[in-house]
C-alpha cells in the first residue's frame, strides 16, 4: 500500500491514459495531445528512475563503507578485549601467587613450630635423640613447601575464575 | 499559515518549515517504515504554501542517510520548490553534508542537476 502510494501521481496518469484508450472514437488532435502527455510522463519517469537509481546505488555504497568500518572496529575491539583479558588474568595470577606464597609461608612456620615444640621431643624420647630422623622430618616439610604452594595457587585460581564467570553471567543477565 | 514541524527520530528526519520566514529545514536520517505516511503531509503543506510563500525561500537540507523511497520524496519536495521558482519566487537550496561524506555531496550535485534549482552545496565542519 505504502509503495503504491509513493507512485500516486504516476498511477493516476496511467489510469487517465487507460480511460482514454477505452473511448470508441478519437480525433487526430486528441490523439496527438494524449500521445504528447504520455511521452512527457514517460520522460519524467525515466529521469526519476535514473536519478533515484544513481542516488540509491551511491548511498548503498556509503552503507557498505560504514559496515566495513564497523567490522574493522569490531575486530580491533575484540583484539583489545583479548589483550585486556590476558592482562587481567596475569594480574589475577600474580595477586593469587603472592597470596598463596604468604599462606604457605605461614603454614611452614606453623609446621616448624609444631615440629620443634611437639614432634621433636617425641622423636628425642622415642628414638633416643636420633639426629637423622629429626633432620629428615624437617627436610620432608621443606620439600613439601613448593608442591603445596602450587596446589594452593591452582585452587585459588580456580576459585577466582569461578567468581569471574559468575560475575560475567550476572552482568549478562542484567 | 501555520508552521510545519516534525521532531526527528532515529528513523525519520526533523522537518521545520517556517511559513513567515520562508526557511524550510530537513535534517537527520530518513528511513521511515512508511515513507508515504511521513512525507505526504510535508508535500500537502508545501502545496498550500506555494500560494502564500514570501518572496525569498531557503530550503536547508542536511541529511546523513536516506532510503530509496525517501530519495523520491526529496525529489518531489524539490519539484514543488521548482514550481515556486517558476512562479517568480527567489528559491535557494542549501545542501549540507559532513566534510568527509563524499556520497552525500555528490547526491546534492545530482539533485541540483535534475531539479534545475539554484543550489549551495556546503561542507559542515566537525
Amino acid at each position: 500500500m505504502a509503495n503504491q502510494s509513493i507512485y500516486q501521481r504516476e498511477l493516476e496518469n496511467l489510469e487517465q491514459s487507460k480511460q482514454f484508450l477505452q473511448r470508441n472514437e478519437y480525433s487526430k488532435i486528441e490523439l496527438q495531445l494524449e500521445f504528447k502527455k504520455i511521452v512527457e510522463n514517460y520522460e519524467e519517469l525515466i529521469d526519476q528512475v535514473k536519478i533515484i537509481t544513481k542516488i540509491s546505488d551511491r548511498l548503498q555504497n556509503k552503507l557498505n563503507k560504514t559496515n566495513e568500518a564497523l567490522e574493522s572496529s569490531n575486530i580491533k575491539l575484540a583484539d583489545l578485549n583479548h589483550q585486556l583479558n590476558q592482562t587481567i588474568d596475569q594480574l589475577t595470577e600474580a595477586k593469587i601467587g603472592r597470596k598463596a606464597g604468604t599462606i604457605i609461608l605461614i603454614f611452614a612456620i606453623a609446621l616448624f613450630i609444631i615440629s620443634e615444640a611437639f614432634i621433636e621431643p617425641i622423636i628425642e624420647r622415642t628414638f633416643s635423640n636420633n639426629f637423622w630422623i629429626g633432620l629428615g622430618l624437617k627436610l620432608g616439610v621443606a620439600i613439601l613447601i613448593k608442591p603445596g604452594e602450587d596446589f594452593v595457587n591452582k585452587y585459588m585460581l580456580r576459585q577466582a575464575r569461578k567468581k569471574q564467570l559468575a560475575e560475567a553471567r550476572e552482568r549478562l543477565a542484567d | 499559515m501555520d508552521n510545519f514541524k516534525i521532531e526527528g527520530t532515529k528513523q525519520t528526519p526533523k522537518i521545520a518549515f517556517s511559513a513567515s520566514t520562508g526557511i524550510l529545514e530537513i535534517s537527520g536520517r530518513s528511513i521511515p517504515e512508511n515513507t508515504f505516511e511521513f512525507f505526504n503531509p510535508v508535500l500537502l503543506w508545501l502545496d498550500s504554501y506555494s500560494a502564500v510563500a514570501p518572496q525569498k525561500i531557503v530550503a536547508k537540507i542536511s541529511l546523513e542517510y536516506f532510503n530509496t523511497s525517501s530519495s523520491k520524496y526529496i525529489l518531489e519536495v524539490l519539484k514543488r520548490l521548482k514550481g515556486m521558482l517558476n512562479d517568480g519566487k527567489e528559491v535557494l537550496v542549501e545542501w549540507y553534508y559532513e566534510e568527509d561524506d563524499e556520497e552525500m555531496m555528490e547526491t546534492g550535485e545530482d539533485y541540483q542537476d535534475v531539479s534545475g534549482l539554484p543550489f549551495n552545496i556546503v561542507a559542515k565542519e566537525d
